[in-house]
């Protein structure tokens, strides 16, 4: 008998057999991981990676950009809560200001500004620009808005805490 | 005869089992979500719920040992598991 077979006595056939207890064990230890991952979230100081920093740690609001600065149908970058916490400031082509946060809903990468739209250049996704919707590609989560305000000393002010938008007639500041 | 003793987990147990764990699947998704968009203040709560569905699905899968098949005037001459062993 070879050395492994010697180490390992166990024949194909009760190999893959699994009783209806030991699989409920096996889907309870799932179970306890799925503890333990919110578990380790709970107890993690640090934001995660791509995560900004808790709501109340950055400033009430912002001043962004002159208004007169950014023509209509451009964007502009900028970060919010923290140096990673990023996010666009879009003048939109009828004249309306919007600011979203830039990381895709998908898997993270920065959306950006087409001219009509919100694109993801990873994995083709699109947001529309009104509420920040997805319409296109693998996103399904709309992006996080923050509220622009235009002063009248000619300045672009964002504030807010990155609330998710909701449909119009569901509640929520969309 | 005596039929065989048998470590047996009941259908209801092995369900609620597999529900406790979609559960955790989905609560465990939208902590990460929530979390990831920033919002901490679910956390406690969300490690509570964990915390008491995966109690029910260890107790279950674990502790509860239903014997079948024993009729019951032969219960005490009935072969134990470890007999069985």
């Amino acid at each position: 008998m070879a050395g492994w077979k010697s180490l390992f006595p166990v024949d194909l056939a009760e190999e893959s057999r699994l009783s209806r207890r030991e699989f409920a064990r096996f889907m309870a230890l799932v179970s306890a991981g799925f503890t333990g991952g919110i578990g380790y979230l709970y107890l993690r100081r640090k934001p995660l990676d791509g995560a900004p920093a808790s709501a109340g740690d950055h400033p009430a609001e912002l001043k962004v950009c002159r208004a007169e600065d950014l023509a209509l149908g451009n964007s502009f970058l900028f970060t919010y809560r923290d140096a990673k916490d990023r996010c666009i400031l879009i003048h939109t082509p009828k004249g309306e200001w919007r600011a979203y946060r830039q990381t895709c809903t998908h898997l993270g990468c920065a959306v950006r500004w087409d001219g009509r739209r919100l694109e993801c250049p990873c994995h083709n996704g699109a947001f529309e620009v009104e509420l920040g919707f997805p319409v296109a590609g693998p996103p399904t989560r709309p992006l996080s808005r923050l509220n622009v305000e235009l002063r009248p000393d000619g300045w672009v002010w964002v504030h807010g805490d990155l609330p998710k938008p909701t449909l119009p007639g569901q509640g929520g500041d969309a | 005869m005596i039929p065989p003793a048998k470590s047996h987990l009941t259908g209801a147990a092995m369900a609620v089992v597999l529900l406790v764990v979609l559960i955790q699947a989905y609560l465990f998704e939208t902590v990460l979500e929530a979390v990831l968009d920033g919002q901490r203040g679910a956390l406690p709560g969300a490690l509570a719920v964990s915390a008491l569905l995966s109690a029910l699905a260890l107790f279950l899968a674990f502790k509860i040992q239903h014997v079948s098949r024993i009729p019951s005037g032969d219960a005490e001459k009935a072969p134990t598991l470890d007999q069985h062993k």
